[in-house]
């Protein structure tokens, strides 16, 4: 493998949990665990696909999407979202997080594509979690959409009766 | 006459099941080719294939009835199964089948009807003095009247649609100024449904277990009961997994239970395969809720733990046979779990994940069976259901059937959507799901995370961020060819990763 462009030495995974996950550049194709190193393989065959190999066991893999250093894995059938920074750009969040305010805003996608049946709430309203928003039809169920988070509806983009898509915004809630 | 050619109007893994008993039997199958998934596996098996891919209308061909009753006209097929799902519970259609003298696998269009429509089933369990929950005495006609009926029988209420099933058209209700809103979805989705807006009002039975009985009965009158299936893990009503028999229920409670299905299926001339559905309480009260008149998805739990062929049995029955098995020859031995593993995002709140299956690797061994309809290359297709296979095992006891069960889902591997794999991988771990004190309360209200992801899974997840990120950021060459691994990537994933950009 050839050495990296800009010297850098570490890399940060940070999870959408705010776990941080810290792999020295370049890359070991191995983890410590303990006292011991794993082999990890990235591997791909005409039966299994891609896959991981560790400790002899396959696990399924899938990049799904990767924007900039944002990077949907799908590992084991279960997603996890990767922002990855170097040492430079961990620095640089770190400056910039400290001065952002608390007020978070929560944006509600579209789970699946599907037809807005109903839209159970009005702008301003405070709901809490779990409230039943909208009402979303996909593959001829209908889908309760609830509120991930406490919080006020500051925007609603869903219209009953139109059909959406994956990720589509839906409502936008300030969280409280 | 018996039954020499049947047609199937029916898709998907109980369309692959019928096919299977029917070549046992000697008997050639007919199926209907679609459009919407014009190379599926159960086109490959049938003996006689109905090309009807050139019609692309939005209703689906399993949906209608004069087009089948022509297709099973035009192939000389002299009977018709319906599965499950689609047409299996429409009277009509099974009127229209003996109209047009062909057999209609299944019970009676009277059955149908009965049970079908459930305010009429709750007047007939109710004239047999069968324990149900308080309720509505027919269907209510607004959230006023509703609201009078809630209030008299106590919150909180379910709101069912008269002639639904399968969990559709159902709200709970727990206080009066919530009963406009539901009740208004509730018949609107009844609508869309089933056809039929009406809806009526039980007492909601508070963390119930959900213990069906499958019935077998005859055109001469005998019915018997094969014990019971638990389905109690469920979410919003749709089953995820089933088990046969129950942990909750002695040989007294599942010989009262086992007598009153079976008093409900005589109450209406019932033959065929069929099962009528309990609510369990936690003081093990059990409430009549419905019968449905079908074979159903967790069929094979039965068939696991009695040896019987229920297919087989409603061929045989269909052919005016009559029923060999006495109750006194079913005996219950072992266990069976099925877990029905579908093309869903557990992660968002199991929202259907259609798309193609790229790969699909399915566990063989003494103590498996897999029911499936779909295989690598397959499309799990959004105009249908969302089921890839249904996982099947047994044991000789719970313990066993779980470890057994435990062992096959690692077993299992696909790749191309998002499966309820991780569920059952967490599901088997439980505790409280171990232990069999579980309720259909059981994963809205005891489960905090709905998948299994094992100590170093994402930590092997983030290294396989980390690699792509150092290939595409701070490599010379901005495309992976150097590393060795990179090379074998998919040129599906590299697909997947150009579209994003």
């Amino acid at each position: 493998m050839k050495a990296d462009k800009l010297g850098i030495r570490k890399l940060y995974a940070l999870s959408s949990e705010n776990k941080r996950f810290c792999f020295s550049q370049p890359l070991k194709h191995s983890i410590r665990i303990g006292k011991r190193e794993y082999e990890v393989k990235l591997k791909s065959d005409e039966k299994y696909g891609t896959y991981i190999l560790w400790k002899n066991r396959k696990y399924p893999v899938e990049i799904v999407r990767s924007r900039q250093n944002r990077y949907e894995i799908l590992f084991n059938d279960i997603s996890y979202i990767f922002t990855v920074e170097t040492p430079f750009s961990m620095q640089r969040m770190k400056v910039l997080s400290s001065g952002r305010g608390k007020n978070e805003q929560e944006s509600l996608k579209a789970p699946m594509p599907g037809k807005i049946i109903d839209v159970l709430v009005r702008e301003g309203a405070n709901v809490l979690r779990g409230e039943p928003l909208l009402i979303l039809e996909a593959m001829k169920m209908q889908n309760e959409i609830q509120s991930p988070v406490n919080g006020q509806i500051i925007r609603i983009h869903a219209k009953p009766n139109s059909n959406v898509m994956k990720d589509d915004l839906l409502i936008e809630i300030k969280v409280t | 006459m018996k039954i020499k050619r049947i047609l199937i109007a029916n898709r998907g893994e109980i369309a692959v099941r019928i096919i299977r008993t029917a070549r046992e039997m000697n008997i050639q199958t007919v199926v209907v080719q679609t459009s919407a998934e014009p190379n599926a596996m159960y086109v490959s098996q049938a003996d006689v294939v109905y090309d009807n891919t050139e019609d692309t209308s939005e209703i689906p061909v399993f949906l209608n009835i004069d087009m089948l009753i022509d297709i099973a006209l035009k192939t000389k097929s002299d009977a018709i199964h319906p599965g499950y799902g689609f047409l299996a519970e429409n009277a009509y259609f099974a009127q229209k089948c003996i109209d047009k003298n062909i057999v209609f696998i299944g019970p009676s269009p009277d059955a149908i009807y009965k049970m079908g429509n459930k305010t009429i089933a709750r007047k007939i369990a109710m004239s047999l003095n069968i324990p149900m929950a308080m309720g509505s005495e027919g269907n209510i006609g607004n959230e006023e009247e509703a609201v009078i009926i809630a209030e008299k029988i106590g919150y909180p209420v379910i709101i069912k649609a008269a002639s639904g099933g399968g969990g559709r058209g159902m709200r709970i209700v727990r206080k009066a100024d919530e009963m406009e809103k539901m009740f208004i979805i509730a018949s609107k989705e009844a609508e869309k449904a089933f056809n039929d807006p009406s809806v009526f009002i039980e007492k909601y039975i508070e963390n119930p277990k959900h213990i069906e009985f499958q019935i077998l009965g005859d055109k001469k009158g005998n019915v018997i009961h094969l014990g019971e299936r638990e389905c109690s893990i469920q979410r919003k009503h749709q089953k995820l997994l089933e088990e046969a028999p129950s942990s909750a229920l002695d040989d007294y409670l599942r010989g009262v239970m086992g007598k009153t299905a079976v008093q409900i299926a005589k109450a209406v001339k019932y033959y065929s395969a069929g099962t009528v559905e309990f609510l369990l309480d936690s003081e093990k009260n059990f409430y009549f809720m419905e019968m449905n008149t079908r074979i159903q998805v967790e069929h094979p739990v039965t068939e696991i733990i009695t040896g019987i062929d229920l297919i087989e049995q409603q061929i045989r029955i269909a052919n005016n046979e009559a029923l060999k098995l006495r109750q006194e020859d079913i005996k219950l031995e072992g266990w069976s779990i099925e877990c029905r593993i579908n093309a869903e995002d557990v992660q968002s709140g199991f929202a259907p994940d259609p798309g193609k299956i790229e790969k699909l690797n399915l566990p063989t061994d003494h103590f498996i069976r897999v029911d499936t309809g779909v295989q690598a290359g397959s499309a799990i297709v959004s105009s249908y259901d969302s089921m890839i296979a249904k996982l099947i095992v047994k044991g000789t006891n719970r313990k066993d059937a779980l470890r057994n069960c435990k062992l096959a889902l690692d077993k299992v591997w696909v790749k191309g959507v998002k499966t309820t794999l991780p569920f059952f991988r967490m599901l088997v771990r439980n505790p409280k799901f171990i232990d069999g004190s579980f309720t259909t309360a059981f994963i809205e209200k005891d489960l905090d995370k709905f998948y299994l992801n094992s100590e170093y899974e994402e930590m092997l997840a983030a290294w396989l961020a980390t690699k792509m990120f150092a290939e595409e950021n701070l490599m010379d060459n901005s495309i992976p060819v150097d590393s060795e691994n990179s090379r074998e990537m998919s040129p599906w994933l590299l697909n997947k990763r150009i579209n994003q950009f």
